[in-house]
C-alpha cells in the first residue's frame, strides 16, 4: 500500500501499486477524452461552413455536366428563380429571393417588435404577480411550440382569412398564399423570444431610473415610455437581432404558406413570395445534378446574409449606444 | 379599458368581414388566371402538343407573366376551385364536382369520347421498368416483372378503369397469369417495390401497387411521383441508382427517343387517358378551342370578357 | 394638459395591454385550432395503424346464393335483396370518391366471407369499403358507377369471383416509430457528447485563449438556421454513414447525428449550468478525501448534477420532436408503415409537412398529430419547469 498525499499527483511514481497507476491512466484518458469531446463540439460549426461552401460553390465553378457554370453575379441579381427549361439551363436566380427574405424578416419585426415590446413592458411592469406569472409561462409555451405546428395553423387558419378578407376587397390571392400570412405566422413564432429577452432587459433597468421620473411628477405610463424602455434599448435591439435571426433562417412554416413565386421580388402584401429557405424546399424531386446542388449555394447565400444583418444590426446596436446603463 | 374595448371589437369586425362569403356572379372584367404543370409534367406535355404549342412544354419563358405554375394534378384542381377566375388542365381521372369540366373543340371529355377517339386532346399513360440485370436481386426482379403482369391483367384493367382511364389491355385474369409468377406466393413483405413518376398516374399506380401487394405476398410499396420525366430517370437513367430509385416509373406522354433508347421490352402503354380543361364552377365557359387555349397561355387575352363571346 | 397627457397614456397603456393580450391569445388560437381540427381523429386506433392502405380480396363462403332479404324500413340506401346489404356512395378523407356499406343484415352471406389469400374468414361490417366487385359472367363492378349500379349488379349476376375490401390507412404508426428510434439514436450520440464537453468546460479547462475559442464556437451553432444543418447532414453524414457501410443515403442514423450537432449547443450549456450550481465545497472536500480530480467529477459532481441533466435530456426531446427542417433532408418524407434506421422515414414533424405538402392538403390529419406533438411538449415543459424548481431548492440550500 503506498503513501497518499492529500493532493494526488498524476505523474506516476515508483511508489505507486498498481491500482494507483491505473487510477492515474483512466484519469488522464478520461481527461483527453472529455477535452477532445470539447473540441470536436467546437468543430461542428466550421465542418458546416466548409462542407456548405464547397457543395455550394460547385455550380458557380463546374461545368454542371454541359450545363456551363452559374454564374454567380447572376446568381445572387437575378429576379427569376430559373430562366429557360429545366435541366437545360443554368440560369438560376436568387436576387430576388435575396429581396424576399430581408423584406419578409423586417416587415415581421415591424409587427413583432412592438407586440413584443409591449407585452414585455405589461409583464413586466403593469401584470399583478400573479399574472405576470400565468403570462410568462404563456410566453414559453408559445416558444416551445415547433414551427411546423405554427405552419400548419397558418395554412388551415391563416390562409383562408387572408383569402376571404381579400377577396371582400376585391383582390385576388393564390389561395390566400401570400407575403402578409408569412408575415404573420413568422411574427407569431418571433413574439417569444423578443417578450422574453425584453423583459429581462426591461427589468434590468436601474430602479432608481423609474423613481426619479416618478419623483419629479411623470405618470407611471410616461416613465413607461419615455424613461423605461428607452433604457432598456440595447437589450431591446438584442432581442431584436435574435428574432431577425430566427425569421432569417424559417424555412417548413413559411413554405406552408408563402406560396412558391418563381419570380420576384414580391412587395405587394398580397402576392405569392418566396424565399431562400422556402426554395431550399421546393422542388425536392431531385438528388443528383444541378437542381439539387444549387440548394447549397442557397445554403451560402442565407448564411452571408444571416451574418452581414447581424454585423449590421450589432454595428446600429452600438452606435445608438446605452445612454442609461444600469 | 374603453381603448381596450373598442380595439377588440374592431379587431373582431374585422375578422367576421373576413370570414363573410363572398359575393357570387361571375365578373367578366377580371383577369384570367391560366394555371399550368411545371415542365417535367407528361400531362403539361400533352397539353401543349394537343392545342399545338409544344415549344411550351419545357419552357417557362414563352408562357404569359400571369401563368402560375403548379405541381400537379390536384394542385391545379384546387386552384381552379378556389380562384373563380382560373383555368388549367387536368388528367379526366381527377375530375370531380369540385370543378367544371370544359368542352375541347365541341367534344365532351367523356370516356366513350375517348375511346371512340373523338376527343382530341388525349395521349397515353406509359410505363417503364428497369433493365433487367439491375435489380439488387433475383427475387426484386421477379416481383417487378410480376408487377407488369398484374397491371396488364383484368384486375389491373379494372383499377385502371375505375381511375377513370382507358385501359389498353386486358390479358386475363391474374389468378391464372399469377402461376407464372410463383414469387408471389412466398411472403414478400420485407421487399420492396418503388414506383415513381408521372404524378397523373400516381392515383393508378397507388391502387395498383395497393392490390398488387395483397395478390403478392404483402410486398411494401412506395410511391414517389414526381413528374414524367422523373419515369425514366429513376429507372434508367440518371437517378437509377440514387436515394429516390424507381423499380416501374411512370409517364403520362409517349416516351421520348432517349428514354426508349434500352429497348421495347422494358416499356409500353398501360391506358389512355384525357386532359380535360376546367374552370371554377362559376365560370359560365362551356367551349373552347385549340387555338384560343394558345392564345391564352402565351398572355395574349388577358380579361375574361375576351374570351367569353 | 392634463387631459391631453390622459389620452396620451390612455392609448399608450391600451396598446400595451392590447399586445399582451394578442400575445396571450396567439396561444389560445393556436392550441384552438389544432384540437378542434385534429380531434376528430384522434383514436387509439391511428397510433397503431399503417399508413398505406391495404386492399382485402374476398372470395364467398358458398358461391352462388339464392337467399332473399327484406330491406329494413330505416334504410333508403341502394339496397341488395339478394345480399342484405346496403350501400352508400360517400368520400374518403382524401376527398375521393368510395362505396362504402351503410347496412348489413345479420344472415348476410357478406358476414361470412374469406380471404382469399390465406383463408382465414372475413366479416364486412358497417362502414367497410368495397373497392370491386368481379364478376365470371358480366364486367367488374366499379367504384366509378356507383352504390346503386353496385347494388343492381349484385342481385342481377350470381357468379361473383371475389369482392374487393379496401382498409383505409392513415395511421401514424410508423412516425411514431421513426420518432422514438430518433429520439434514441439522438440521444446516445449527443449526451456522451455534450455532458463531456460540458465537463471539460466546467471542471477541467483552463481560462485560455483556446477555451474561450472553443465556447465560442459552440455558441456560434445557436445562430445557424436549421435548414443549413440538414444541407450539412446530406453532404457530411449520408456520405460517413455510406463509408460506414452502416446506411446508403437517407437514414435515421444520419438523422440522428443531425439531431446530435444541432442539440449540441443547448446542451453543452444547461449541463454547464448545472454543473456550475454544484457548490465548491463538494469538490474540495472529494479532492480532500484524496480523489483525482476526475473521479471527484464523475462521482461527485455530476450526480448533483442530476436535475440540470435531466433537464437537459427533456428539452433536446422536446427540440427533436419538434424539428422539421433538417430532417426532411436527411430523412426524406416517404412515410413508412415499417420503420428501419439503415432507411428514411417519417418523424410526426415531418410527417405533418408531408401531408400539408400533397395536394389536397390533409389537415385533418395534420393537426391531429400537432395534438400529439403539442400534448408531448406540454407535458415535457411543465416537467422541466418543476425539475428546475426542484434544482433551484437545492441550489440555495
Amino acid at each position: 500500500m503506498g503513501r497518499h498525499s492529500g493532493l494526488s499527483l498524476n505523474k506516476p511514481s515508483n511508489t505507486d501499486t498498481n491500482h494507483q497507476r491505473f487510477q492515474k491512466l483512466i484519469n488522464t484518458v478520461v481527461k483527453r477524452l472529455v477535452f477532445l469531446s470539447a473540441l470536436l463540439s467546437a468543430s461542428f460549426i466550421i465542418i458546416v461552413v466548409v462542407f456548405v461552401a464547397l457543395a455550394g460553390i460547385e455550380p458557380f465553378i463546374s461545368d454542371n455536366e454541359g450545363l456551363g457554370s452559374v454564374s454567380f453575379f447572376g446568381f445572387i441579381t437575378r429576379t427569376i428563380w430559373l430562366d429557360g427549361p429545366t435541366f437545360s439551363s443554368n440560369m438560376y436566380g436568387a436576387g430576388y429571393l435575396i429581396i424576399n427574405t430581408l423584406y419578409i424578416a423586417f416587415l415581421t419585426l415591424a409587427l413583432s417588435l412592438p407586440l413584443g415590446v409591449l407585452t414585455a413592458l405589461f409583464i413586466a411592469k403593469i401584470a399583478s404577480r400573479k399574472t405576470a406569472t400565468v403570462l410568462r409561462s404563456i410566453v414559453e409555451l408559445l416558444a416551445a411550440i415547433p414551427s411546423i405546428v405554427y405552419g400548419l395553423v397558418g395554412a388551415g387558419l391563416i390562409l383562408p382569412i387572408i383569402y376571404n378578407v381579400a377577396l371582400s376587397f376585391g383582390i385576388q390571392t393564390n389561395g390566400g398564399n401570400s407575403t402578409l400570412a408569412a408575415v404573420i405566422v413568422l411574427t407569431f413564432m418571433s413574439i417569444p423570444t423578443l417578450t422574453t429577452v425584453s423583459e429581462v432587459a426591461i427589468r434590468n433597468v436601474n430602479p432608481s431610473l423609474e423613481e426619479a421620473s416618478l419623483a419629479l411628477g411623470a405618470s407611471k405610463t410616461q416613465t413607461h415610455f419615455s424613461v423605461l424602455l428607452p433604457a432598456a434599448k440595447s437589450g431591446i435591439f438584442s432581442a431584436a437581432i435574435l428574432a431577425i435571426g430566427r425569421a432569417l433562417g424559417e424555412a417548413t412554416a413559411i413554405s406552408l404558406v408563402a406560396g412558391n413565386a418563381l419570380s420576384g421580388p414580391t412587395f405587394s402584401l398580397f402576392n405569392r413570395t418566396a424565399t431562400l429557405t422556402t426554395a431550399m424546399l421546393q422542388g425536392m424531386k431531385e438528388t443528383t445534378g444541378l437542381d439539387y446542388d444549387i440548394r447549397f449555394s442557397l445554403g451560402i447565400v442565407l448564411i452571408v446574409v444571416i451574418l452581414i444583418t447581424n454585423f449590421a444590426l450589432n454595428t446600429l446596436k452600438k452606435k445608438v449606444g446605452n445612454v442609461h446603463a444600469q | 379599458m374603453k381603448k381596450v374595448f373598442l380595439a377588440l371589437t374592431f379587431v373582431l369586425a374585422l375578422s367576421l368581414y373576413g370570414c363573410s362569403e363572398p359575393e357570387t356572379g361571375f365578373d367578366t372584367e377580371a383577369d384570367i388566371n391560366p394555371y399550368t404543370r411545371d415542365t417535367s409534367s407528361g400531362t403539361r406535355d400533352g397539353f401543349m402538343s394537343g392545342i399545338g404549342f409544344s415549344d411550351a412544354a419545357t419552357d417557362n419563358s414563352l408562357l404569359g407573366e400571369n401563368v402560375t405554375v403548379s405541381a400537379g394534378n390536384d394542385e391545379v384542381l384546387q386552384s381552379v376551385n378556389t380562384d373563380r377566375f382560373g383555368i388549367g388542365y387536368i388528367s379526366l381521372y381527377s375530375v370531380n364536382d369540385d370543378i367544371k369540366p370544359v368542352k375541347f373543340e365541341g367534344v365532351d371529355p367523356e370516356i366513350e369520347n375517348v375511346v371512340d377517339e373523338s376527343y382530341a386532346l388525349t395521349r397515353p399513360f406509359n410505363y417503364i421498368t428497369r433493365l433487367e440485370d439491375d435489380y439488387a436481386n433475383d427475387t426484386e426482379k421477379q416481383i417487378a416483372e410480376a408487377f407488369v403482369a398484374f397491371m396488364l391483367s383484368s384486375e389491373g384493367a379494372d383499377i385502371i378503369n375505375d381511375n377513370g382511364a382507358v385501359a389498353v389491355s386486358n390479358n386475363g385474369y391474374w389468378d391464372d397469369i399469377s402461376a407464372d409468377h410463383p414469387v408471389c406466393d412466398q411472403d414478400n413483405s420485407g421487399e420492396t417495390i418503388n414506383f415513381g413518376g408521372s404524378n397523373s398516374v400516381e392515383g393508378i399506380a397507388k391502387d395498383l401497387a395497393t392490390a398488387f401487394s395483397s395478390r403478392c405476398g404483402d410486398v411494401q410499396t412506395v410511391n414517389n411521383h414526381t413528374g414524367s420525366s422523373d419515369g425514366f430517370k429513376r429507372t434508367q437513367g440518371d437517378e437509377k441508382d440514387g436515394t429516390n430509385m424507381a423499380h416501374v416509373g411512370f409517364a403520362s406522354r409517349p416516351f421520348k427517343e432517349d428514354e426508349k433508347v434500352n429497348g421495347e421490352a422494358y416499356y409500353g402503354t398501360l391506358a389512355q387517358d384525357a386532359i380535360v380543361i376546367v374552370v371554377n364552377n362559376e365560370n359560365p365557359l362551356d367551349d373552347i378551342d385549340a387555338d384560343t387555349l394558345k392564345k391564352l397561355y402565351q398572355g395574349e387575352y388577358s380579361t375574361w370578357a375576351d374570351i367569353l363571346d | 394638459m392634463h387631459s391631453k397627457r390622459k389620452v396620451i397614456d390612455g392609448t399608450l397603456k391600451g396598446m400595451t395591454i392590447g399586445a399582451a393580450l394578442t400575445t396571450a391569445s396567439a396561444l389560445f388560437i393556436v392550441f384552438y385550432f389544432v384540437f378542434t381540427t385534429g380531434f376528430s381523429l384522434l383514436s387509439f386506433d391511428l397510433l397503431v395503424t399503417d399508413y398505406n392502405s391495404v386492399q382485402y380480396n374476398a372470395v364467398l363462403e358458398t358461391p352462388n346464393q339464392t337467399m332473399e332479404f327484406e330491406k329494413p324500413e330505416v334504410i333508403d340506401s341502394p339496397f341488395s335483396y339478394k345480399y342484405g346489404i346496403a350501400l352508400e356512395d360517400s368520400r374518403n378523407k382524401d376527398g375521393e370518391s368510395i362505396i362504402s356499406i351503410a347496412y348489413v343484415d345479420d344472415n348476410s352471406p357478406l358476414k361470412t366471407l374469406l380471404d382469399k389469400e390465406s383463408g382465414e374468414p372475413i366479416e364486412a361490417t358497417k362502414n367497410n369499403v368495397i373497392t370491386r366487385i368481379s364478376y365470371e359472367a358480366s364486367p367488374t363492378s366499379l367504384t366509378r358507377e356507383g352504390a346503386a349500379s353496385m347494388a343492381e349488379r349484385l342481385d342481377s349476376d350470381t357468379t361473383i369471383r371475389e369482392i374487393i375490401f379496401i382498409e383505409p390507412g392513415g395511421g401514424i404508426r410508423g412516425s411514431i416509430i421513426a420518432t422514438l428510434y430518433l429520439i434514441g439514436l439522438t440521444l446516445v450520440m449527443a449526451l456522451p457528447l455534450g455532458i463531456f464537453s460540458a465537463i471539460y468546460l466546467n471542471e477541467f479547462a483552463k481560462d485560455t485563449r483556446l477555451t474561450r475559442t472553443i465556447r465560442s464556437f459552440i455558441d456560434t451553432l445557436t445562430g445557424i438556421p436549421s435548414i443549413v444543418y440538414g444541407l450539412m447532414a446530406v453532404s457530411v453524414f449520408i456520405p460517413i454513414t455510406a463509408r460506414m457501410n452502416v446506411a446508403d443515403g437517407l437514414s435515421i442514423y444520419a438523422g440522428a447525428m443531425t439531431m446530435a450537432v444541432i442539440l449540441l449547443p443547448i446542451l453543452i450549456r444547461t449541463t454547464e449550468e448545472s454543473l456550475a450550481a454544484v457548490p465548491n465545497e463538494y469538490r474540495e472536500a472529494s479532492l480532500a478525501l484524496g480523489a483525482n480530480d476526475v473521479q471527484t467529477t464523475f462521482k461527485v459532481v455530476l450526480p448533483n448534477a442530476l436535475a440540470g441533466l435531466l433537464t437537459a435530456t427533456f428539452l433536446s426531446i422536446g427540440r427533436i420532436i419538434g424539428e422539421s427542417a433538417a430532417l426532411i433532408f436527411v430523412m426524406g418524407t416517404a412515410v413508412k408503415d415499417s420503420v428501419d434506421p439503415a432507411n428514411g422515414a417519417t418523424t410526426l414533424a415531418v410527417h405533418i409537412w408531408t401531408l400539408m405538402s400533397t395536394e389536397p392538403a390533409n389537415v385533418e390529419l395534420a393537426s391531429t398529430i400537432a395534438v400529439i406533438i403539442l400534448t408531448i411538449v406540454l407535458i415535457l415543459n411543465t416537467t422541466v419547469k418543476l425539475l428546475a424548481k426542484k434544482f433551484d431548492k437545492i441550489g440555495n440550500r
